[in-house]
């Protein structure tokens, strides 16, 4: 069974009286532990299809379903719910809050989901330790490095044990040897079974995937598996 | 649902922190309308104090026969064409009248007294009998006050106000001394207890009673003379109509003519004061709302730039989860607690004024007036920070979160 299945999804603009189609009949299933990069130039619809995903965004036409759920026709709370149990969001500039510490930036979704305070901690902290920040939990961002602040928003994306882990350009910001440790740990997770799906014009982040779905003018252009 | 209260109260708490010059100025309409209005309360709490003091100096029991009226559209010249009030009346008053309790003629005069060195000027000597001390509310602190006999012999005996024991006498014993009125020798047999300023205006502790018989010889045709007519409290209104009549009676006064004196009561103080006291409050509470309205916009303002400023926490928040209500009860509860800290400093503020307002007349700042003002900022912060926020939670995530 299909995790996401997007059906006939289109999205259109009306720009200064013209029509743009950002996504053009896009037609995707996504099943469970696969890791998805998705590819193409700037304008070509990538970053609609992965808000589309994310749930911040629904489609002009088409269905959307996700985990059974038809997300097409979900108003802004039920969006907003989605999001906080079942999706975690990696950004390319990390998006934390510079006065809170580690830990209380991985609380964020917890606190929304209405999680208890002391089961909230304790969640925050195990999330911290599988991306190996167990002893900078009480650190703000500011004294953090780069790579270490996009791994408290890798920790703050699984903390929720989300369905999909989706990373927009996730090593944009960062050197290569802290784009290299970022890599590994999405390599990791995906290991022990998460579903991950990563957005990106690098081939060679690309090549960590499995699949690489390419989009042109809103419409898939490749969907290509590597044979493991 | 607590747990977000708790993280949205964080989150107002560090933001007002961060920007603490920023937040100062912003709330400084909603700290001055907060001082406006516990000020004026504190100043009228004062004021209500120190008039309710005046008003039992004057007894509500009391009527005044005088040549002048306390209040009234009467000309001043007109009034002082009118005979004086002659104070042998008090005792034809004593014996007619069937509402007078206690009656006491009074004649007073305005003069200096000394003591070897010290001298003091303008002190209010009251000729008067001995049942002045049944109509007076004030105590007598130490001695005694004068005996009907010593009153009839026209003894020269004083019982000076505090004013007078503690310039003169300072820290000595008064009760036997002799000191200077005018140029006549008197020996003081009682001190009168502190009384304050009557109204504020002038105080009655500067205040030397001696007998009427002594006054009327030592100072006579000099000063003014009236009668204190002590009724039943609930008979006010009768004998006031029964003293008028006496009195025009008394005075020969013919059907056809108006009054030639003046029956004064407290009463008309109640309604010049209830007046000063309404143009105190509508002040107050004018500059209180206008300010309260210009910090209003203030903070709706500042939250509009704070929710501009933050469009991108916004998206995030979104992203991961926060719902429309969410972030609207985010940054009103930020609106509110800027609102609040600036009640709080207010309230601060107010309470060392009214420290220092105490130091001058006696006045205290009413609670419940601070707490109403504490939760009236609250209230412009709920109503200055709803658009706002309003705006905040309906940021499209998406636009929010490309925003740079």
């Amino acid at each position: 069974m299909s995790l996401i299945s997007l059906k006939d999804i289109y999205k259109i603009y009306n720009v200064g009286g013209e029509e743009v189609r950002a996504l053009d009949g896009v037609n995707v299933t996504i099943k469970e532990n696969e890791y998805l990069a998705i590819m193409g130039p700037s304008g070509s619809g990538k970053s609609t299809l992965m808000n589309m995903i994310g749930c911040l965004d629904t489609p002009t036409t088409g269905l959307y379903e996700f985990e059974g759920e038809m997300v097409n026709d979900m108003d802004d709370n039920q969006l907003a719910s989605i999001r906080n149990r079942k999706i975690g969001f990696v950004f390319q500039t990390f998006n934390l809050l510079p006065k809170a510490t580690a830990q209380h930036n991985v609380e964020i979704p917890l606190i929304y989901g209405n999680v208890r305070r002391d089961q909230r901690k304790s969640m925050a902290a195990a999330a911290l330790e599988s991306v190996g920040l167990g002893d900078r939990m009480h650190h703000k961002p500011n004294e953090l490095s780069g790579g270490q602040r996009q791994r408290v928003a890798i920790a703050r994306a699984l903390v929720n044990n989300p369905s999909i882990i989706l990373a927009d350009e996730p090593t944009g910001n960062l050197d290569s040897k802290s784009g290299r440790e970022i890599m590994e740990i999405f390599d990791a997770l995906h290991e022990a079974g998460n579903t991950i799906i990563l957005v990106t014009h690098e081939d060679y982040i690309a090549a960590h995937a499995s699949r690489t779905i390419r989009l042109f003018d809103g419409k898939i252009k490749e969907d290509f598996s590597k044979v493991a | 649902m607590f747990s977000l209260f708790i993280e949205n109260f964080r989150i107002s708490i560090s933001a007002v922190l961060a920007n603490k010059m920023r937040s100062l100025l912003t709330a400084l309409g909603v700290v001055i309308g907060i001082l406006a209005v516990t000020l004026m309360g504190t100043l009228i709490s004062g004021l209500d104090k120190s008039f309710e003091k005046s008003m039992e100096f004057l007894g509500k029991d009391v009527i005044y026969i005088r040549k002048y009226e306390w209040f009234g559209d009467k000309e001043w010249w007109e009034m002082r064409n009118r005979p004086n009030i002659k104070i042998k009346h008090a005792d034809v008053i004593r014996e007619r009248s069937q509402y007078a309790e206690y009656v006491a003629p009074i004649s007073e005069w305005y003069t200096s007294v000394k003591r070897a060195d010290d001298d003091i000027n303008g002190v209010r000597i009251t000729g008067t009998t001995d049942t002045y001390a049944m109509i007076s509310t004030a105590e007598i602190e130490k001695g005694r006050f004068f005996s009907k006999t010593e009153n009839r012999s026209g003894s020269r005996v004083a019982i000076i106000g505090k004013d007078i024991a503690d310039n003169l006498f300072e820290n000595e014993n008064a009760l036997g001394e002799t000191f200077q009125i005018g140029n006549y020798t008197f020996r003081v047999i009682g001190e009168l207890e502190k009384q304050g300023k009557f109204l504020g205006m002038f105080s009655l502790d500067k205040q030397i009673i001696i007998p009427i018989g002594t006054h009327r010889r030592l100072f006579t045709r000099r000063g003014w003379s009236g009668i204190n007519v002590k009724v039943d409290g609930t008979q006010l209104d009768n004998a006031t109509e029964e003293l008028t009549a006496l009195m025009r009676q008394l005075r020969h006064v013919r059907p056809t003519e108006d009054d030639n004196f003046a029956l004064n009561r407290q009463d008309p103080f109640k309604e010049q004061y209830s007046m000063i006291k309404l143009a105190i409050g509508g002040t107050g509470f004018f500059i209180t709302v206008l300010s309260l309205v210009v910090g209003g916009i203030g903070i709706a303002n500042i939250m509009f730039v704070t929710v501009k400023e933050r469009t991108r926490e916004i998206g995030t928040r979104k992203a991961l989860g926060a719902t429309p209500k969410m972030i609207l009860m985010q940054f009103l509860m930020e609106s509110i607690t800027i609102c609040l800290f600036g009640g709080l400093f207010g309230l601060a503020l107010a309470w060392g004024g009214s420290l220092i307002i105490n130091q001058y007349f006696p006045s205290e700042m009413p609670i419940n007036l601070a707490l109403t003002a504490l939760g009236l900022s609250m209230l412009v912060g709920v109503i200055s920070g709803l658009a706002p926020s309003y705006k905040a939670a309906k940021l499209d995530p998406i636009d929010a979160l490309r925003y740079e």
